[in-house]
């Protein structure tokens, strides 16, 4: 995606003739690209942050993606003692698993049954389990999402082709700063013979946040 | 209800609950200075320069208006500046010298090699 050319005022001595995009790419940073690097450069030039930080976070952020989460909801699906220690302390169970949380965020699992459905949302921001799903899709930081899910959550489900019967009950699940929730999907019926990798495959992003069920057919690539 | 009395018993962030569009599930790759914006984001928390909860009190504070036309990592940049110049970190002058700086690095009359150093 390309940047609306911002305050390129002095454009207009190459001519008019160019396209705003072309000039957006060949013509350097916009003016919030720019307040990002001189804000960084700042920070680093006085000390408060090392020169190497945000390239690290960078990786940190890359290396998080849905796979880890995935992996976590296989692995209770096989491990009753992991599952019930998840269900407990979202954050240590996920540490057993080497998955480490880069900030002081607190997590709480919240498993599907037979009787709730749950959805997770973040009516104020954009609040995720970031350290296990990576970073959120947009539409998940849009107010259509955050402004319905919790007054209407069978309406939004069903956008997302997901009808929850209504003696299911759906509880919704509100996010904050410090405390982030993950979705514990039912394991699907079928699946009695798959190893705890093939049961990963089959978890998605979207079955975690709780829009939609796991299915056998809508699952990742296996790796 | 005034539009005004609305602005005032919702902030900006405040949206939970209210009429809004169906969800449209778009989704989009960030751009390098967005990611480095959300990394970022991450180390003045860590630094406790800017925690989470503050910077989204930063968002809250640019006000309905900047909020509405800005994109979503716009008003993270921009809400870190407000905070650090709040908390006497930085000053707008250093933030408008820098960025000066950062932009004639861009023009086409600055050549590669006489990028400023020190």
């Amino acid at each position: 995606m390309t940047q609306p050319a911002h305050g390129h005022d002095d454009d207009h001595e190459h001519g008019p003739e160019h396209s705003l995009a072309e000039i957006g790419q060949a013509g350097g940073p916009g003016y919030y690209d720019i307040m990002e690097t001189a804000l960084r450069e700042l920070l680093i030039e006085r000390q408060l942050i090392g020169p190497d930080e945000i390239r690290r976070q960078i990786e940190v952020l890359d290396s998080r993606t849905p796979a880890l989460g995935a992996k976590v909801v296989a692995r209770a699906w096989v491990d009753p003692g992991f599952r019930t220690r998840l269900l407990a302390n979202g954050r240590a169970a996920c540490e057993e698993l080497g998955i480490s949380f880069y900030d002081d965020t607190a997590l709480i699992v919240i498993e599907n049954t037979d009787a709730v459905h749950n959805l997770i949302v973040c009516t104020l921001c954009s609040c995720y389990p970031r350290p296990v799903l990576g970073l959120p899709p947009d539409w998940y930081k849009l107010k259509p999402y955050r402004a319905r899910a919790v007054s209407e959550p069978r309406a939004v489900l069903a956008e997302f082709g997901t009808i929850i019967p209504d003696d299911i009950e759906v509880r919704v699940h509100d996010s904050t700063a410090m405390v982030r929730y993950l979705v514990l999907p039912k394991r699907p019926a079928g699946t009695e013979g798959y190893s705890e990798e093939q049961l990963a495959a089959l978890v998605t992003r979207d079955t975690m946040i709780g829009v939609v069920p796991v299915t056998l057919d809508t699952g990742r690539t296996t790796p | 209800m005034t539009e005004t009395e609305n602005l005032v018993r919702r902030l900006p962030n405040d949206i939970g609950g209210l009429p809004a569009d169906p969800i449209r599930r778009v989704d989009h790759e960030l751009e390098p200075w967005e990611k480095r914006c959300h990394a970022l984001a991450d180390v003045l928390d860590f630094h406790k320069l800017i925690s989470t909860e503050e910077k989204r009190c930063g968002v809250e504070a640019l006000g309905a208006e900047l909020v509405g036309s800005l994109t979503y990592y716009e008003r993270w940049i921009v809400a870190f500046a407000n905070i650090l110049f709040r908390k006497g970190i930085l000053t707008p002058e250093d933030l408008a010298r820098k960025m000066e700086q950062v932009e004639t690095r861009w023009s086409p009359e600055s050549a590669p090699e006489s990028t400023p150093q020190g």
